[in-house]
């Protein structure tokens, strides 16, 4: 079993010297910062992040997306025919972001991420994998005024992620999260989605497609033959059958979201366990992971590193005697 | 219906808060600044807002919470049973400490009378009791204590219930419960309204409750039978769309309507905002409708809370006049 995380890990924290970030912003905001030097920020912060999640011994990390103000706004600030619009509650968390408002063709150069990429790969000591938005979340979040139909948009949005995960191949990425929780809030969409993955899936590198927050036990065997190569499932933000059900997932891998990202009580050692054990007897151990339920930028950053020792500490061999 | 109880002007119930108490804040928060002078100086920015509701000519006011920081944390930090959270981020470059249910809830002493009765001392002009409601309480927390989300709503209604009862015999006029997570989980509707049923079931003032940031849709109609007199919605910001549900289904409370943005530092016009007051009087009567800002103008400077605050009062004086010629004479 290997562990990994999903989405953005904690930006500052409430240490001494913890708040580099939120500083520069607000200098930046003022003038009083450049963009270059704001970078670097983001650059020093990216690496911390980088350098927590392999210190933890998580196997495949990520950039911790530090950059990314919320899921949709890398897409959304640098795509063509569309711009970030008016503030929203992301689905059910006291987090908001800004929907992106469509005015025009979507189109993407693939290069959104390469940059950030790239030098998260010239840090990280363990595998690392990248991340997009998905095509539901990013299509049925935003404000249309353009696309003619549901459809329209989720396949534009889907070929302008594919260029995005292509771009990302061509610089190393042999593994992409596309994070999808609106597939598992809008279960209906479940047949588009299905084109939108495979046109994702045609850029040639694998993907895996993350369905948090939400239960997705009416679309499992769906999502079973959905063209990707893991699929990430939440079993502790709502009440699932999927942990009984997980054979449907024969020939993948199943990411399985154990550890609570949005609740600060910390998980024991044995109830980790038996969620892995449960896992165990329906899926392979080679192809099984475990990981938190969603990003754990949800939590304080003390939290938040803690859970990362808590599942770590399950995958080395939590399961209860 | 006469023209002084039509389309009474409101505000949701945060303001920005003045330079010198932002300081002052900071400065408490590193321990440089005591906490007698730190409330001196909250004390002072509270008669400042209430002087400038007055002078911009809002109907029914609000303390301006000069004295909070967050609308759950604030609460948290009073009651038994919290613990302070870490800080984490909302939006963009915003932080907020959300905190920890920890233990068994209890208030231990009231928590705004004594804030509600300094402003009202000061104005004779209604001024709002302000509190959070529990199932938002609950929503914005980390609930490490109680088995149930519903048990944790429940005894935070509890707490809140007492509160606003205390407010009630200190004489106000107006309680909100604020309730902008109503919506987080619509299967838990059910939930906020039960609990929302505890802390108003013996209170005499007109009862209120804000919501917004949001999938209303998703709650209406059942939000209706949310157990308060007025529910007060962000509209603006959602460029009116909710009240196309009001066709299929008639909205049946006293609607305080958001008709300028508070998330923009772009100032709506006076005649966009009284077409947003036009819009809202097709399914709610003049006496029944309370224009304001979408939400609580903490996130803004004060200059643009003011200026945000005269749109509302200028825009409700050209839909009043509107209202008065085309009222048939006596």
């Amino acid at each position: 079993m290997k562990t990994t995380v999903i989405g953005a890990f904690p930006k500052i924290s409430d240490e001494p010297g913890g708040q580099e970030l939120r500083q520069a912003l607000h200098k930046h905001d003022r003038g009083e910062l450049k963009d270059s030097e704001l970078d670097s920020v983001y650059d020093a912060v990216t690496k911390n992040a980088i350098g927590e999640l392999d210190a933890a011994g998580i196997d495949v990390i990520n950039d911790g997306q530090i950059r990314w103000d919320d899921l949709l706004a890398p897409f959304a600030s640098a795509w063509q025919g569309v711009r970030r619009g008016p503030l929203e509650r992301f689905y059910d968390n006291n987090t908001y972001f800004r929907q992106p408002t469509i005015e025009g063709p979507l189109s993407s150069d693939g290069q959104t991420l390469v940059r950030a990429f790239t030098y998260a790969r010239s840090i990280a000591t363990h595998e690392l994998k990248a991340a997009v938005a998905g095509p539901i979340t990013f299509a049925t979040l935003a404000i249309d005024k353009h696309y003619a139909s549901l459809e329209d948009r989720v396949l534009a949005v889907a070929d302008a992620i594919a260029a995005e995960v292509r771009g990302l191949g061509e610089a190393g990425a042999t593994l992409v999260d596309v994070e999808d929780p609106g597939l598992v809030f809008g279960p209906q969409h479940v047949e588009l989605a299905r084109e939108a993955y495979r046109r994702i899936a045609a850029a040639g590198v694998p993907i895996a497609l993350h369905a948090y927050f939400f239960p997705a036990d009416r679309i499992l065997e769906t999502l079973a033959s959905f063209p990707v190569a893991q699929i990430g499932i939440d079993v502790r933000s709502r009440d699932t059958t999927a942990l009984r059900r997980l054979d449907v997932f024969k020939g993948k891998t199943v990411v399985l979201g154990i550890v609570d990202a949005r609740n600060t009580r910390l998980e024991t050692a044995s109830e980790l366990g038996k969620l892995a054990e449960e896992a165990l007897r329906l899926v392979p151990s080679d192809s099984l992971w475990l990981a938190p339920t969603t990003g754990l930028e949800y939590l304080p950053h003390d939290v938040a590193s803690k859970k990362l020792a808590a599942l770590a500490e399950a995958a080395r061999g939590g399961v209860p005697a | 219906m006469t023209a002084d109880n039509i389309l009474l002007t409101t505000s949701v119930g945060s303001f920005g808060k003045p330079d010198y108490l932002q300081k002052a804040r900071n400065q408490h928060a590193r321990g440089k600044l005591g906490a007698a002078e730190l409330v001196e100086l909250e004390r002072k920015a509270t008669l400042e807002w209430i002087r400038t509701q007055e002078e911009i000519g809002l109907d029914i006011l609000v303390d301006g919470e000069m004295y909070r920081g967050d609308m759950v944390a604030h609460f948290a930090e009073l009651l038994d049973g919290y613990s302070e959270g870490g800080l984490v981020r909302a939006y963009g470059n915003r932080y907020y400490h959300k905190p920890v249910i920890s233990g068994k809830l209890a208030r231990p002493k009231p928590m705004t009378v004594e804030w509600f009765q300094y402003a009202q001392s000061l104005t004779d002009k209604p001024v709002k009791g302000m509190l959070t409601g529990p199932y938002t309480m609950l929503d914005w927390s980390y609930n490490e204590a109680y088995p149930t989300r519903r048990e944790a709503a429940l005894a935070l209604a509890e707490v809140v219930r007492q509160e606003a009862e205390d407010l009630d015999r200190a004489g106000a006029r107006y309680i909100q419960i604020d309730e902008p997570a109503v919506h987080a989980r619509p299967e838990e509707l059910a939930i906020a309204i039960e609990a929302m049923g505890i802390v108003t079931q013996n209170l005499k003032a007109k009862t209120i409750s804000h919501i917004c940031y949001g999938d209303f849709a998703a709650i209406y109609p059942g939000v209706l039978d949310l157990p308060v007199d007025q529910l007060d919605l962000a509209m603006a910001n959602y460029e009116y769309r909710w009240l196309d549900l009001m066709d299929r289904q008639p909205f049946t409370k006293e609607m305080a309507i958001g008709i300028v943005d508070v998330h923009t530092h772009e100032l709506e016009s006076v005649a966009e905002a009284a077409d947003g007051i036009r819009r809202g009087l097709k399914y709610v009567s003049a006496d029944k409708l309370l224009p304001h800002p979408d939400c609580g103008l903490k996130t803004r400077p004060v200059e643009e809370s003011i200026a945000k605050c005269r749109i509302v009062v200028e825009a409700t004086k050209v839909v009043r006049a509107e209202l008065a010629k085309n009222a048939v004479p006596a």
